[in-house]
């Protein structure tokens, strides 16, 4: 038997182990190996000390009320952000995938999804010429008399927060559109059939059937907002502090590179916590809504 | 509550194409009533009208004296069998039967006996905790049919509920069904464009064509034995037909088919279309015409032919022979000896018999 037939055999034999080596190993190389350095790094005393050099006094050093606040604050804002996401795309995905016409559907999906068409920086600029002091907003309402001074709309909370929804909406709207979508028509009718009212299969039926939809979406839109610093570096003008903002502060203004993995370790474990919550959370709903249904 | 139901001048449309038009029938309450059609027939549309999964552009339904046009899905006393299932996937046997009691707020205890109880008639009190997923066909099909019952609705509809099943399981599950329909009494609508199944399951039955339109309505005895138009003769069961002249000025009233000669019908003169010189159909089943190599007597109508082909069937044989005319027509025999006195074999020359009182005259 020659070599070349001796791996042909070999992997034929080990199909499922040989192609998840490149899955596994990507992951290792890329995110357990560096979060691994970023660790170190957050215990490592100074940049140019000795390799067991290791303290914890940079974590001592984040217990202050400022990072508390921030860390909150940046978990408070996501939270809002992808409840408001869901409560604007459940419905839409909803009629999307359940109500409108198939020849309709793929183009309203298409407009859905033009925003991913444009660079995110370009997207979040865009904004700004609409919401600032002489831009589309206020100089429509000044041309027309409505106000007499412009409104301040840039620079503040409410301007990140509206953004932050407006750029993660279709990562929230997409899964729960393909597991609407997959719910069959027949199941929903059957419901009805049996006895229920929209309402009723609505709560019993749809919510149940396209929570796995719910929990992707809210990873989808969750994680990344808690660490978004481009949104509010860019609308809110640098001066409200998030986790994702302060992280990238530390790591390439500052060049404290110790403290930045420290924070960054802090904030993983409050986000991995949370993430851990919500899924927990998840299976509770479902359970329940079962519960209701035997009972 | 044993309540007709009764469609009064039916017109729906599907993105503007006509459908139904101008459709009324009356569904005798408390029978095992089949609506048999070709696909595309209207008969599911029929059905969803009743259950209210559809609403009808013009005309109305009637349950009892009740009208229930327009009264939504979840206040009808109607619930259904599904085609292909359409159980909650995310639930087990035990919530997906219960939920329409659930949904009422029956008592916790109520609803658990009511399921084992109804679980045990059909047969699948082993599996009461079971999810969806891990089911076989059939046994889907028994726990729609459980939970579309639970409740005792007035009507119970059925949506070719066995289309998905294997034949032997096809069967015994239509004996499943008759025994639950007279254990019930309660109203079965059967939509199936299987006629063996209609024919099985009914009391009643009602034949729809391709053009949405009521052909035919009365037990499987008469739609089968004296079917009214060309398209149910052929449609139920298998036939022969024919395309003939009436010559009913003798003595003996006639029918002339072009290439093959005269032969003996028995005409009713209620029927204004049998008139004299007016072209109308015979239909012959395969069942009725004897066939035998030897000439017999006593049969008011004779024809020969040539063995074309024989398909065999078990409990009968099938004959496809061909006529003078060239016309190739089907004769059935009952195999009813092991060893049959006279063997026929392909181009074999036969004569073919026939009662008048066996076939059927229509008029289109």
């Amino acid at each position: 038997m020659n070599v070349k037939q001796r791996i042909r055999d070999f992997i034929s034999e080990n199909a499922s182990f040989v192609f998840t080596v490149p899955a596994v190993l990507w992951q290792v190389l890329f995110l357990y190996i560096p979060f691994l350095l970023v660790v170190y790094t957050s215990l490592q005393h100074c940049m140019e000390c000795s390799f067991f050099d290791i303290t914890f006094s940079h974590y001592y050093e984040l217990f202050d009320r400022a990072y508390v606040y921030i860390i909150c604050r940046s978990a408070l804002v996501a939270l809002g952000v992808t409840l408001s996401c869901l409560a604007l795309a459940y419905p839409i995905a909803y009629f999307l995938a359940l109500r409108v016409k198939d020849r309709w559907k793929n183009i309203l999906l298409f407009l859905l999804t033009l925003p991913f068409w444009t660079n995110f920086l370009i997207l979040i600029y865009s904004w700004v010429f609409v919401l600032d002091h002489n831009g589309l907003i206020n100089t429509i309402l000044l041309k027309t008399g409505i106000i007499s001074e412009p409104l301040h709309m840039i620079n503040n909370m409410a301007a990140i927060f509206v953004v932050m929804v407006y750029y993660y909406l279709p990562f929230m709207m997409l899964p729960l559109y393909s597991i609407l979508e997959k719910i069959q028509h027949e199941v929903l009718e059957a419901s009805m059939d049996l006895g229920a009212t929209n309402w009723q299969t609505f709560r019993r039926i749809t919510i149940p059937l396209s929570m796995s939809g719910i929990k992707t979406g809210v990873f989808l839109v969750f994680v990344p907002a808690f660490g978004e610093f481009a949104i509010p570096s860019i609308i809110g003008g640098g001066q409200q502090l998030f986790v994702g903002s302060l992280i990238s502060h530390y790591f390439l203004v500052a060049r404290d590179n110790q403290l930045g993995a420290a924070f960054t370790v802090i904030s993983g474990i409050v986000l991995m916590t949370c993430a851990l919550l919500f899924h927990w959370l998840c299976k509770v709903p479902v359970q329940v809504a079962q519960k209701e249904v035997a009972s | 509550m044993i309540r007709n139901i009764r469609f009064e001048n039916i017109t729906k449309r599907y993105n503007g194409e006509l459908v139904l038009e101008n459709l009324s029938l009356e569904i005798p309450g408390g029978t095992f009533f089949a609506l048999l059609g070709p696909s595309g027939s209207g008969k599911t549309t029929l059905l969803r009208l009743i259950a209210g999964l559809e609403e009808a552009d013009s005309g109305s339904i009637f349950l009892g004296d009740e009208d229930i046009t327009h009264t939504p899905t979840y206040k009808r006393r109607v619930n259904t069998v599904f085609q292909n299932y359409a159980l909650f996937p995310h639930m087990d046997v035990f919530d997906n039967v219960a939920y329409s009691l659930a949904i009422r707020n029956v008592p916790e205890d109520i609803i658990e006996e009511k399921v084992i109880k109804i679980l045990k008639t059909v047969g699948l009190d082993k599996h009461i905790n079971k999810s969806i997923n891990n089911l076989s066909g059939g046994q889907k099909q028994r726990v729609a049919l459980a939970r579309a019952v639970i409740n005792e609705p007035d009507v119970l509809l059925l949506d070719e509920p066995l289309a998905a099943l294997d034949l032997k399981l096809r069967e015994k599950m239509l004996i499943e069904l008759i025994d639950l329909q007279s254990t019930l009494k309660t109203t079965f609508v059967y939509v199936t464009h299987d006629q063996f199944e209609a024919l099985t399951v009914a009391d009643h039955m009602a034949i729809m064509n391709d053009d949405g339109e009521i052909e035919q309505v009365g037990t499987p005895k008469e739609i089968y034995e004296f079917p009214v138009s060309t398209f149910v003769a052929a449609f139920v069961g298998t036939t022969n037909l024919f395309k003939g002249m009436l010559h009913i000025m003798d003595d003996i009233p006639k029918i002339e088919f072009p290439g093959l000669g005269m032969f003996e019908i028995v005409v009713s003169k209620e029927k204004e279309w049998m008139r004299h010189g007016n072209t109308i159909f015979m239909s012959i089943r395969p069942e009725k015409i004897e066939i035998s190599k030897t000439p017999m007597t006593g049969f008011s109508n004779e024809l020969q032919a040539m063995v074309q082909s024989i398909v065999y069937h078990g409990r009968s044989t099938q004959y496809n022979v061909r006529l003078k005319n060239g016309e190739v027509i089907q004769v059935f025999e009952q195999n009813e000896e092991h060893f049959p006195q006279e063997v026929i074999d392909y181009d074999d020359h036969v004569f073919l018999y026939w009662q008048k009182e066996n076939v059927v005259l229509l008029e289109k």
